[in-house]
């Protein structure tokens, strides 16, 4: 009986969102100096400090117009969307370099871009005045002018070139060409220079240029220093930095020695405390190579190392870590220190809509359950980490948006604080949906008639307590013009962490009251009786409670127990204690199997219930993979009509075996994989008809239709389908069977045999998955027919 | 057993010849000898064959409502005649076939008519003018022995209806009886499961009826067939012979009409089964889960960083 509906529903995907992963300059970083290191630093293009921010914001669900985002409401009721706020740094970072002083005002404030901003809006300029074409020293210009510079040259004195554009020195001056720059700006770029430990030697030179503008020349003699043989990576991160005793100009050269012997100790000491870094040994021994290559360590040969070093943070998702010194200079170890981004706090933040931080309903502890260990204290910030908390806050389903957002720590150079902004969503929502359906009119074509309204009202009470309990309700019904035909109602009460909030043990309790009705596919004629069979209706009321164990997010067991009454109808919804039969005089047989136990057409009955799920399947890019093991059982207690005991289970057995081995990644093609699926069915003891395992159909044996080939006691199916890969989807070829095993006539009154079915049979055929969609052509072999199909969803 | 109470004195028996009369005394003269009490007998066959038919011709009386053109109804009849201190009962029951199938309900229905009675000899009727066997006599034979047990074979005799008729181009009628009886009763032997040694046992009876008024007559005025036997003490002779050729008589009890219960098969096995699901199949999944979580393939970020208090080293 193929009954099919497509139903043109609106719905709201939860989908996931892109992250928006931002940088922006935010915050300088510090580094002691000292003779013996060279402090590291990042071309100022790149981000110095990134300001990262993770957000999640789920499409509203209220019904209130005015909650909704104004986005939403260009996008339509349906869309999915990603908010992306930008945390502008503005001048912060740029205004702290000229206030911080003494030490940190070093390289780090010049190769800010800001620094020199402060000067950009002014673009007028003065000509030097002088003669064209002389060399100019520095201090020989005027204080009071404002230069405009042409060019910027660097002149390696010791090879006597010119520095190649890949040296990129140009990136650790912010000086321009084109734009003006007075002569104490000049004169601090160079002190800066200087300082930065690259150079031995370092000066500049202004070349008047006719125009009056200055070209300015950079020649330096670049620090050297012996030759490392190993190379340690450390994290600096949150340790206190020696405070560097500033050398005095009168220190005797005994002093002095010992001035630096004790920073050396100091230093010593220093990375003695620390920690050793994230940094995998495989890039470490890349950068030995590098030691190794090279003769001598030079200070653009650091520079490029920092430049591996930190590739692999950003590349592996940490933002935030950053290569400030090497240290050991001169020594077999080089000692390269890495502040990585040690996360020193979190914080919570409840949000309303205008984003003021408010009290929030949740309770915390729901929230850090879900925050992965990596992104608590005293781990290193990574994004994929918070991105992984933003997936599991959202998925609590509570929040209607959710921001991660790291940023640097004040109190704590070199920390991170991870600040998580929720907004909570309405705890009360009420949603009415409505949908056509088409259902097979006579002649089993749909036709205008056969197109149904439909629809449902839901109520939802969720984060009860502000523990995620949630109790929802609903009603539905497939033909609002005769409701009364087809209500199917569901109330429904969540509890979880039933071990408490802060067991790791994940319990949900749940209980509900339903109803439902389906078509029977046990009272279903074989080939050539379908007609004779009249539709029996199996309607379902009851209560259940039972408790979920997640393992995975796949993997659970459940338990519990059922209480249902079970009612069985003809299709003028006439209770019928038997299977009905058409004469050919035109009269209806009432003595077919009995559809219930009691053999009032009434049933009622309580039953345990286990079920466990073990699912290791993943997607290969879009196609599934790994093993499935299904395995449910329902126990009889003997309570209900005729004292019913026995036991149904069943277990199933998927495997998706993956045939050949592909890159995993976005816009890969699928592999090959073979399926293989296997299920068995059983009943001991008391069984309905109604509960009868049933042969046949597009989840049982593909080719017929709902119960085609029988019901019985005990049922076993076996099925392969191979999937070839062919674009972005796949086609397939399948064979299947399923056998009553002979227990059809195990089960009371014999359906199988009451509406001559074969009690088994086999198919098979090749189709296409377009999206949702399967369209496959299934060879009944029983027949030796074939037919074309259209099913939604997947087989397996 | 209650048919005994209902059980009318046999009238009928008067209706006879004098030289059938006498006869009948003589094999109920048997039964007395044996000292048994009381006869079932047990007429079966597809619809418009002359089951009832034959019951009035053996009683005499017109014990069985016969109607030409159609069937009457699905409930068996009970016809229990008693004659100085012996009962024969005999069952007429409606046709089995319906549509082309064997009806179910009718063969629950005499089942059910049958519950707590003894059968003691089973007439399977068919018409002995007619030329095929079909799938439908098969169909017959089938549900007699699923209802009955392949047993009652044993207590059975085949009645052959319509036996004053002439086959067609002049085929020898004993030549054309026999042949006849042999396809039938090759088809009882398979659809019975009877092994040869059975056959051996005890070959099942062949009886030649006729009902018709028009039924040729002996100068004692008893109904013969073509060949000259007298037919209705013939009949009773065979009847008497199966019930005494020592096999039991079918009872019909409560477990033959609902057949093997199903639903009580292994249901004391439950809570060893429960048990075995329990342990060696749910706690093994839940095992294997909590081994593959351990197991899992862990994003490397998660591996790497262990916190810093694993790694102050």
């Amino acid at each position: 009986m193929a009954t099919f509906a497509t139903n043109g529903q609106l719905t709201t995907l939860p989908g996931l969102l892109t992250t928006p992963y931002q940088l922006s300059t935010r915050r300088k970083y510090p580094a002691p100096s000292s003779s013996q290191e060279l402090r590291y630093n990042a071309p100022p293009a790149s981000p110095r400090f990134p300001s990262l921010k993770y957000c999640y914001t789920s499409p509203n669900r209220n019904t209130e117009p005015s909650s909704k985002d104004h986005l939403l409401k260009a996008l339509g009721k349906s869309l999915v969307f990603g908010s992306i706020s930008s945390i502008f740094s503005g001048g912060g970072g740029g205004g702290g370099g000229h206030g911080d002083g003494g030490v940190w005002r070093d390289l780090f404030s010049l190769a800010t871009p800001v620094a020199a901003a402060d000067e950009k809006h002014s673009p007028d300029w003065d000509s030097h005045g002088l003669p064209a074409n002389i060399a100019v020293q520095l201090n020989k210009l005027s204080r009071f002018k404002k230069y405009k510079i042409s060019d910027v040259l660097f002149f390696d004195r010791r090879s006597k070139t010119t520095a190649s554009a890949e040296d990129s020195f140009s990136e650790m001056v912010p000086i321009h060409p084109g734009e003006a720059y007075t002569k104490a700006q000049l004169q601090k770029e160079l002190k800066a220079l200087a300082s930065s430990g690259m150079f031995e030697k370092v000066d500049l030179l202004g070349n008047t240029k006719p125009d009056g503008t200055l070209g300015l020349t950079i020649s330096f003699v670049e620090s050297m220093w012996k030759s490392a043989e190993r190379f340690r990576c450390i994290n600096v991160g949150l340790l206190t930095q020696p405070k560097p005793i500033a050398t005095d100009a009168d220190m005797t050269d005994r002093e002095m020695i010992e001035h630096l012997r004790s920073q050396e100790k100091e230093y010593k000491r220093m990375i003695g405390k620390a920690r050793p870094c994230i940094l995998p040994g495989q890039v470490q021994r890349e950068v030995m190579l590098m030691l190794k290559d090279q003769g001598k360590l030079s200070a653009r040969l650091l520079r490029r190392l920092g430049d591996r070093v930190e590739k692999w943070y950003h590349d592996n998702g940490y933002g935030f870590a950053r290569v400030v010194n090497f240290g050991n200079l001169n020594s077999k170890e080089l000692v390269c220190e890495v502040v990585e981004g040690d996360i020193t706090r979190v914080v919570i933040q409840f949000r309303d809509k205008l984003g003021n931080v408010v009290e929030g309903n949740t309770q915390l502890p729901v929230i850090h359950r879900e925050i992965p260990k990596q992104l608590r204290p005293g781990h290193v910030h990574n994004m994929n980490a918070a991105n992984q908390a933003l997936n599991n806050i959202n998925s609590l389903k509570v929040f209607s948006s959710v921001e991660i957002n790291p940023r640097a720590d004040e109190k704590n150079e070199g920390g991170v604080v991870v600040e998580i902004n929720l907004r909570e969503a309405d705890q009360k929502s009420a949603e009415v949906t409505t949908e056509w359906s088409i259902v097979p009119g006579p002649g089993g074509a749909p036709s205008l008639e056969s197109f149904q309204p439909g629809g449902s009202v839901s109520l939802e009470h969720k984060n009860i307590k502000g523990l995620n309990r949630s109790l929802m309700g609903s009603l539905a019904t497939s033909n609002l013009l005769s409701p009364e035909d087809d209500l199917g109602f569901n109330l429904e009460y969540v509890h979880p962490y039933l071990d408490g909030v802060y067991s790791p043990r994940n319990r949900v309790f749940k209980t509900s009251a339903f109803n439902s009705r389906k078509l029977s596919s046990v009272f279903t004629g074989g080939p050539g009786f379908e007609d004779v069979v009249p539709p029996m209706l199996v309607d379902r009321a009851g209560l259940k409670a039972n408790i979920t164990e997640s393992f995975t997010r796949q993997s659970k067991s459940t338990y519990g127990l059922v209480l249902e009454e079970i009612t069985t109808r003809d299709r003028n919804f006439e209770i019928s204690t038997n299977g009905l039969r058409l004469l050919p005089s035109g009269g209806t047989s009432v003595d077919g199997p009995s559809t219930t136990l009691s053999g009032t057409g009434i049933d009622r009955v309580a039953f345990l219930q286990a079920n466990v799920t073990r699912d290791n399947t993943k997607f290969v890019n879009g196609a599934i993979v790994g093993d499935r093991s299904v395995f449910q059982v329902d126990q009889g207690l003997g309570i209900g009509s005729k004292f019913p005991v026995f036991n149904r289970h069943q277990l199933s057995l998927t495997k998706f075996i993956q045939l050949k081995r592909v890159k995993e990644g976005k816009s890969k093609p699928q592999p090959p994989v073979l399926v293989l699926h296997g299920r068995y069915g059983g009943c001991v003891g008391d069984l309905p008809s109604y509960e009868a395992f049933s042969i046949g159909g597009p989840h049982s044996v593909r080719g017929y239709s709902m119960g085609e080939l029988g019901a019985a006691r005990n049922i076993l199916e076996l099925s392969a389908e191979i999937r070839v890969p062919v674009k972005n989807t796949h086609v397939y070829a399948f064979a299947e069977h399923g056998n009553d095993l002979g227990s059809s006539k195990d089960v009371k009154g014999n359906p199988t045999e009451a509406y001559r079915r074969m009690g088994h049979g086999s198919s098979y055929g090749v189709g296409v998955k377009l999206g949702q969609v399967r369209a496959e052509y299934a060879v009944d072999h029983n027949r030796g027919t074939g037919a074309f199909f259209l099913r939604f969803g997947e087989r397996y | 057993m209650a048919a005994l109470q209902m059980s009318r004195e046999w009238i009928g028996i008067q209706q006879f010849p004098p030289a059938t009369q006498s006869k009948l005394l003589e094999i109920l003269g048997k039964f007395k000898e044996e000292d048994v009490s009381s006869l079932t007998v047990l007429v079966m066959g597809k619809g418009g064959v002359g089951k009832s038919s034959t019951v009035n011709s053996v009683t005499g009386e017109k014990a069985a409502a016969v109607s030409t053109f159609q069937s009457e109804g699905l409930r068996p009849s009970l016809v229990s005649r008693s004659r100085s201190g012996f009962t024969l009962n005999i069952i007429d029951t409606p046709g089995l076939i319906e549509g082309g199938y064997v009806n179910d309900q009718a063969v629950n229905l005499i089942k059910g008519f049958l519950l707590n009675k003894t059968i003691d000899v089973l007439l399977y009727v068919d018409r002995l003018d007619v030329y095929r066997v079909d799938d439908l006599d098969k169909q017959v034979v089938t549900a007699i022995t699923d209802a009955f047990g392949k047993e009652i074979w044993r207590k059975s005799a085949l009645v052959l209806s319509h036996a004053q008729f002439s086959p067609p181009d002049g085929l020898n009628y004993d030549l054309f009886v026999s042949r006849r009886s042999d396809a039938l009763l090759k088809l009882i032997r398979a659809s019975a499961q009877l092994k040869k040694q059975d056959i051996q046992d005890s070959s099942i009876p062949v009886i030649l009826v006729e009902n018709s008024g028009r039924c040729h007559k002996n100068d004692s005025d008893e109904k013969i067939l073509p060949d000259g036997t007298s037919w209705i003490p013939n009949l009773y002779k065979t009847i008497t012979e199966i019930s005494f050729n020592g096999n039991k008589s079918i009872h019909v009890d409560k477990k033959l009409v609902e057949g093997p219960n199903p639903n009580a098969r292994g249901k004391r096995l439950i809570p060893l089964i429960f048990a075995f699901q329990y342990l060696l199949v749910m706690k093994p999944l839940v095992k294997a889960i909590k081994s593959d979580v351990s197991r899992e393939s862990k994003p490397s970020w998660e591996m790497r960083d262990s916190g810093s208090a694993n790694r102050r080293s």
